[in-house]
């Protein structure tokens, strides 16, 4: 009974958020960036704690619940998730106490990187050949579909050149292959995990998730296999083209520009697409999802105006740093803290009430929230976001530490509003816990 | 009114008791019952749900088993999902389409 709830994608936004919040709580104590350097040891850190523990960890939990609703076909092995998760979370404390290690704030055992790196390689291998699998044997695959393909590919491509450079750094080299890709590769790896891995499974994902939360009509397959397309070509650009461009010991901006194009057309594309679904949507009062969400498409467009005015004033050198808060806040946690407020309750529900729908009355996933509660939240969070990515132009870095402050504030918030969802604190009595029903457990689903 | 219709309409009214999640209505309500038959004491009932594939959809189709099942004459009940025609939100009731503040003509 149930069997299409995944156990685990709770344990892995409960990590996921908690990796957020330790993040978060550093750069109020003005660990890292900016108050060191952008490519230092400290920064590593925070960039690998976000991009790794919060915003990888949560995707790859929404996407074991999701992949098998894509392509409506139950996950290849539910057994593996369990071991992917001890293997990404050890591998990720590894990497980061290597970190640490390069930054002299440990003992020199520069193996952690190495170590840390092929742990969490397993891991991403296990979680990318699960979902592959049941992708592979759901062809022809559906539109949606396709963009987690990508993405799998994407973190593929991500994890090789991570584990490139963690070599580099363990056993320095000058004049190697491996040091010269550590040298000129970081903005493929960089691009290669937050647009093809991220960006383009949650484009994918998105698709999908608003025409069901809004009752839209899909988008027609011509025009979201364009958008699939273009952000085919943009991965390939940076990935193969700059692979290419640094084994023949050429800079990177061909490729880098070639990418950039495919993404603007990606996201132009992509824009037009969302833009018809919330306009043909059949239900036209929005939930709070898919009012934040709007917001942190607005992030993303707004990061888009802010590459493009500082690579045509050759200022993006000097603002890299601000443009890419702007992607990982408002743009990738915004639009995640927004899905996690519908997902999390609607999983809780199905968990909860699904066994006893039909031998009791069950209240809606609508009273486990108190959206007018959690808004404000939300509007603290991409406000102060905003405000961040302005503070960090303007080369505050103590008010940039003061609005992340307020974005603690804000997940916090966040968190607790899930807490109570999970808890069915907001469900009114009778209809809480009807006979049969078991409540839930805060970290896994009983499945 | 035959013995036959009266359980067709018990079994009905006793699928009200389903509700989607989501919507926060119930199934019969929201137009995702198809067909309910009635043969012998085994209720035949084909059903939709708005999306294949959605986790709720499973939940929903044991629902609607064990609530026909709670008719007194009702023995046992045979749950088809379909999504031929897949369902459209003008299958909703007039007076629910309202409250859930549905575009009008669709
Ligand atoms: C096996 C997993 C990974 C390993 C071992 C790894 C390792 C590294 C290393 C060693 C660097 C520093 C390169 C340098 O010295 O400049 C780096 C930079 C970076 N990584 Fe990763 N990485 C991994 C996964 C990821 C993922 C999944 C993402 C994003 C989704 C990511 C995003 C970044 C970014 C944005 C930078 C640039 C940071 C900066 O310069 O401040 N990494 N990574």
């Amino acid at each position: 009974m149930g069997g299409n709830l995944c156990k685990w994608t709770i344990s892995y936004f409960a990590a996921a958020l908690a990796w957020l919040i330790a993040a978060e709580v550093l750069m109020v104590a003005g660990f890292g960036f900016p108050s060191a350097d952008i490519a230092a040891p400290d920064t590593l850190v925070l960039v690998h704690m976000i991009c790794l523990g919060w915003l990888s960890m949560a995707m790859c939990g929404a996407l074991f619940q999701f992949v098998p609703v894509l392509v409506s076909r139950p996950l290849h092995a539910e057994g593996w998730i369990l071991p992917a998760f001890v293997l990404l979370s050890a591998g990720l404390i590894a990497l980061l106490a290597g970190f640490l290690a390069l930054g002299g704030r440990m003992p020199p055992w520069l193996w952690l990187l190495p170590f840390g790196a092929t742990l969490l390689i397993a891991g991403f291998a296990l979680v990318a050949a699960n979902l592959g699998l049941t992708l592979w044997q759901s062809r022809p695959l559906p539109a949606s579909a396709r963009f987690v393909a990508l993405g799998l590919l994407a973190v593929c491509a991500t994890m090789a050149f991570g584990g490139i450079f963690a070599l580099a750094l363990f056993e320095p080299a000058p004049g190697s292959l491996v040091s010269s890709v550590l040298a000129s590769a970081v903005p493929i790896h960089a691009i290669a995990g937050l647009a093809g891995w991220l960006t383009v499974t949650a484009i994918g994902v998105s698709y999908r998730l608003l025409s069901m939360f809004m009752l839209a009509p899909d988008v027609d397959a011509g025009k979201s296999r364009l958008v699939w397309l273009f952000s085919a070509f943009m991965l390939g650009a940076a990935v193969i083209g700059g692979a290419v461009a640094v084994l023949v010991g050429q800079g990177l901006d061909l490729a880098l520009m070639l990418s950039a194009a495919c993404g603007l057309a990606t996201l132009a594309c992509y824009a037009r697409d969302v833009a018809e679904l919330y306009r043909k949507r059949k239900r036209r009062k929005l939930e709070l999802n898919t009012r934040m969400v709007v917001w942190s498409f607005a992030s993303l467009g707004a990061a888009v105006a802010l590459g493009a005015v500082l690579a045509i004033t050759g200022s993006l050198a000097a603002h890299v740093g601000a443009l890419v808060f702007l992607i990982v806040f408002g743009w990738l946690s915004g639009l995640i803290l927004a899905n996690l407020y519908k997902i999390v309750p609607f999983l809780t529900w199905l968990e909860t009430y699904g066994p006893v729908m039909g031998k009791a009355p069950t209240p809606r996933v609508h009273d486990l929230v108190a959206e007018r509660r959690a808004t404000k939240w939300f509007v603290m969070f991409f406000a102060a976001s905003w405000a961040a990515t302005a503070l960090l132009m303007l080369g505050q870095p103590l008010g940039f530490r003061i609005a992340i402050a307020v974005i603690v504030v804000a997940t916090f918030g966040i968190l607790q509003e899930l807490i109570r969802a999970r808890r069915l604190t907001d469900v009114a009595a009778p209809l809480r816990l009807p006979a049969g029903a078991l409540a839930p457990r805060l970290l896994i689903t009983r499945t | 009114m035959t013995d036959r219709d009266d359980l067709i309409a018990a079994v009905r009214d006793a699928l009200r008791n389903v509700i989607d999640p989501e919507l926060g209505h119930n199934i019969v309500d929201l137009g995702f019952v198809y067909d309910i038959a009635i043969d012998g004491d085994v209720a035949h009932i084909t059903m939709t749900a708005t999306t294949p594939g959605c986790p709720a959809a499973s939940f929903l189709k044991e629902g609607v088993a064990s609530s026909a099942m709670q008719v007194e004459g009702i023995g046992s009940a045979d749950v088809t999902m379909t999504f031929d025609p897949p369902w459209r939100p003008a299958m909703i009731a007039p007076e629910v389409k309202a409250e859930l503040g549905f575009a009008e003509l669709n």
